[in-house]
């Protein structure tokens, strides 16, 4: 799964068209913070933007509840042989795990537990930068500390079609993302991205262009 | 490429060696076209008439020794790729015999005219002693290819190493790239010699072949030589000493396999992998003997004890460790990338360092918690994927995922799943659901579809459910229902 110009067979890697599809892509030795309840879509999204490294390298899925599907992976697009989970529910081991898979792996999806001091996410971001990983985090209490998170997407919203009081089924789903942070040098955007639940991940619209200020971190 | 008579090979009869591939030929097999690296079908139709052998590796890398021992009394660090391939760093050597070309002419002098060792190893009488082909380029992969286009007492010396490259032919990257399919495409495409593959952006090869394309651009552009050693820690290698002299080839094997797995066992747990391995063994008359071998892969065990069987084997059979081996030592000699493409692009992470990063984590957390995941057939996301552990042999899916799986629910798969079914509190209202509790919030269903039957297994005590797509302002959620009770099956997160 990838936004629009990602798509490994045609287009160079890394190569964007616009700046907004820039945002739904992971950068190297940058971290994408993916913030929001439950049921936002973040877990599909955060997975989706492994993809388009995953046809390069193995990629790693850093599993905190032992909930995360790899078949959701496959339906986004990411490699089923490429893509590792590894489940780490201690928290006191999380940063350690972490830290080795930022090491080595090209890209990472990682929940970040409860309680994570800030310092150890901090020496985290450092580590990234330093081995140009590209690295998603959903942190599943609070958010990262400032200064982490190169780009926040935060989902605000979603909706589903297919589904009609008994009839149909789920089909396509439209979140919709605010990003902030220094990704977007201090605007707020927002932008609905329509998952039509296989590798087709698309950016609709640039829905709302704010003006906010320095950026938050 | 080096002579060598098989003792098993019928006298005045042309011979054949093969694996699946042509290995060694006759002169006579040679002159109708057979060529080295044939697929072993097409050779034998072309020498009908020539008797086959299959190759014997161990056999080879036993004779192969005293030529490796002949070089390296010229030049140290003699690195032994294969039996008949060594590469050997020149720069120190350089200096003392004045130059490429004086190196050359006296290595190749000193094959050909050194005098038989009373080794028992049968070789070209004649000229007493082996006609090698010399090529001396930056980088393996390049010294490679020049020796092959050397002839017999006319070294290939390259200056330029970047032209000599760039006319070299696609199948070249054969044995590099371990493929023939990559090879096959650039043909289709147009790409016939590596200076077409070095033209080509590395991105774009990165983008479209992967690590295979990356691999074939760095080799074409002469970067193999780029070394990017990494500190190696001292206690990584590992020896064992013998009270009784090990003189039996059987003991030595045992001896060799054991120390050679204790040697991989702790670099794994140290996340790394070697390319290069020093392995000595001290006689116990006589000086230690010491030999390098190299892989472009990292060792693995099983080509590990190979490498080990054959040097042992060789030292042992000809007589080289006298009075038998009191003691053994398998160092690691390169952690490196050196002499391999590990990385997709230069500054980015490579297959072999993700391996090295999932190692650890297998050593924090256990190996049964690095997975990896096969689809499989199945009504419920839950048996939809049959996990592995990470490096041990992948799980094939017990059911056919491809088949049709009637009653599997539909739609896109939920993100999250948890590994049992939750307790979920959902509001009903004749027979419709209406709110259900997130947390400690309840949320309104705003709509949903289902209910789909799911027939449980009543043979084993299952029960019937029923699954139903709830949606809420907060997100969709696969739900089942059963005996009244409903349960989270998965969040469309």
């Amino acid at each position: 799964m990838g936004a629009r110009g990602l798509d490994g067979t045609r287009a160079p890697l890394l190569e964007l068209e616009t700046r907004e599809e820039a945002l739904l892509q992971l950068q190297p030795g940058r971290i994408t913070e993916l913030i929001g309840d439950p049921g936002t879509g973040l877990t599909r999204l955060g997975l989706s933007l492994l993809s388009p490294h995953s046809r390069l390298a193995p990629v790693v899925v850093l599993d905190v509840r032992g909930w995360i599907s790899p078949e959701a992976a496959w339906e986004a697009g990411v490699e089923t042989p490429n893509l590792i989970v590894v489940r780490c529910e201690e928290r006191h081991l999380w940063p350690k795990v972490a830290a080795a898979l930022l090491e080595g792996v090209r890209a990472l999806y990682a929940e970040v537990p409860p309680g994570v001091r800030d310092h150890d996410l901090r020496r985290l971001g450092a580590l990234a930068r330093a081995r140009r990983a590209a690295v998603a985090m959903r942190p599943l209490e609070r958010r990262l500390p400032t200064g982490v998170a190169h780009l926040r997407l935060r989902g605000i919203g979603v909706t589903w079609e297919g589904a009609d009081r008994g009839h149909g089924r789920l089909t396509r789903r439209r979140l919709m993302i605010e990003a902030t942070g220094r990704g977007v040098a201090g605007v707020v955007r927002r932008f609905e991205v329509d998952d039509e639940g296989t590798d087709t991940v698309r950016l609709v619209s640039d829905v709302v262009v704010d003006q906010a200020g320095r950026s938050a971190g | 490429m080096w002579s060598l008579t098989r003792p098993d090979a019928p006298p005045d009869s042309p011979v054949l060696v093969v694996d699946d591939r042509v290995t060694g030929a006759s002169h006579e097999v040679l002159d109708v076209g057979v060529r080295l690296g044939m697929p072993r079908r097409e050779a034998e139709a072309l020498a009908p008439f020539a008797t086959v052998l299959i190759r014997d590796v161990g056999d080879e890398a036993r004779r192969f020794e005293v030529v490796a021992q002949i070089i390296e009394d010229l030049v140290p660090r003699v690195e032994v790729v294969a039996p008949g391939l060594v590469y050997v760093p020149v720069d120190g050597a350089l200096k003392y015999y004045g130059g490429e070309e004086a190196l050359v002419e006296q290595l190749g002098q000193t094959l050909l005219c050194r005098e038989l060792r009373p080794t028992g190893t049968k070789i070209d009488t004649e000229r007493n002693g082996w006609e090698a082909l010399i090529g001396i380029a930056d980088g393996p992969f390049a010294a490679r290819w020049a020796a092959a286009a050397a002839q017999p007492g006319q070294p290939k010396v390259v200056t330029d190493t970047i032209s000599f490259l760039s006319g070299l032919d696609l199948s070249t990257l054969r044995e590099s790239l371990g493929g023939e399919e990559i090879i096959d495409t650039f043909r289709w495409l147009g790409v016939v010699t590596l200076g077409d593959v070095a033209r080509l952006p590395r991105d774009a090869l990165a983008t479209r072949f992967g690590t295979q394309g990356v691999q074939a651009h760095r080799l074409a552009t002469g970067e193999d030589h780029i070394v990017n050693p990494r500190e190696i820690p001292p206690d990584l290698a590992v020896e064992s000493s013998y009270e009784d002299p090990l003189q039996h080839l059987d003991a030595v094997a045992f001896a060799g396999r054991v120390l050679a797995d204790r040697l991989l066992k702790g670099l794994r747990m140290a996340g790394v992998a070697p390319h290069r391995v020093t392995i000595t063994a001290e006689p116990v008359v006589g000086p230690a003997r010491e030999r390098v071998w190299r892989s472009a892969d990292p060792f693995t065990e099983r080509s590990l004890n190979d490498r080990v069987w054959w040097q042992l084997r060789a030292w042992v059979e000809d007589g080289g460790v006298r009075g038998g081996i009191t003691r053994l030592r398998i160092e690691p000699d390169d952690l490196s990338g050196a002499g391999r493409q590990l990385g997709l692009l230069q500054d980015e992470s490579s297959r072999v360092e993700t391996e090295r990063a999932l190692v650890r984590a297998q050593a924090l957390l256990g190996p049964e918690r690095v997975l990896q995941g096969q689809p499989q057939g199945g009504r419920m996301p839950q048996e939809r994927v049959a996990w592995s552990r990470w490096s041990e042999t992948e799980t094939a899916g017990q059911r056919d995922p491809e088949a049709p799986w009637p009653g599997a629910t539909p739609g896109p798969s939920p993100a999250l799943v948890p590994q049992r079914l939750q307790p979920l509190e959902v509001e009903w209202e004749d027979g419709l659901p209406v709110r259900m509790r997130l947390g400690t919030r309840w949320e309104p269903v705003l709509t949903w579809s289902g209910p789909w039957r799911l027939s449980g297994r009543w043979w084993v005590g299952e029960k019937d459910a029923d699954r139903y797509q709830l949606v809420t302002s907060v997100g969709a959620f696969l739900c089942v229902v059963a005996d009244g009770k409903a349960f989270l099956a998965g969040v469309y997160d």
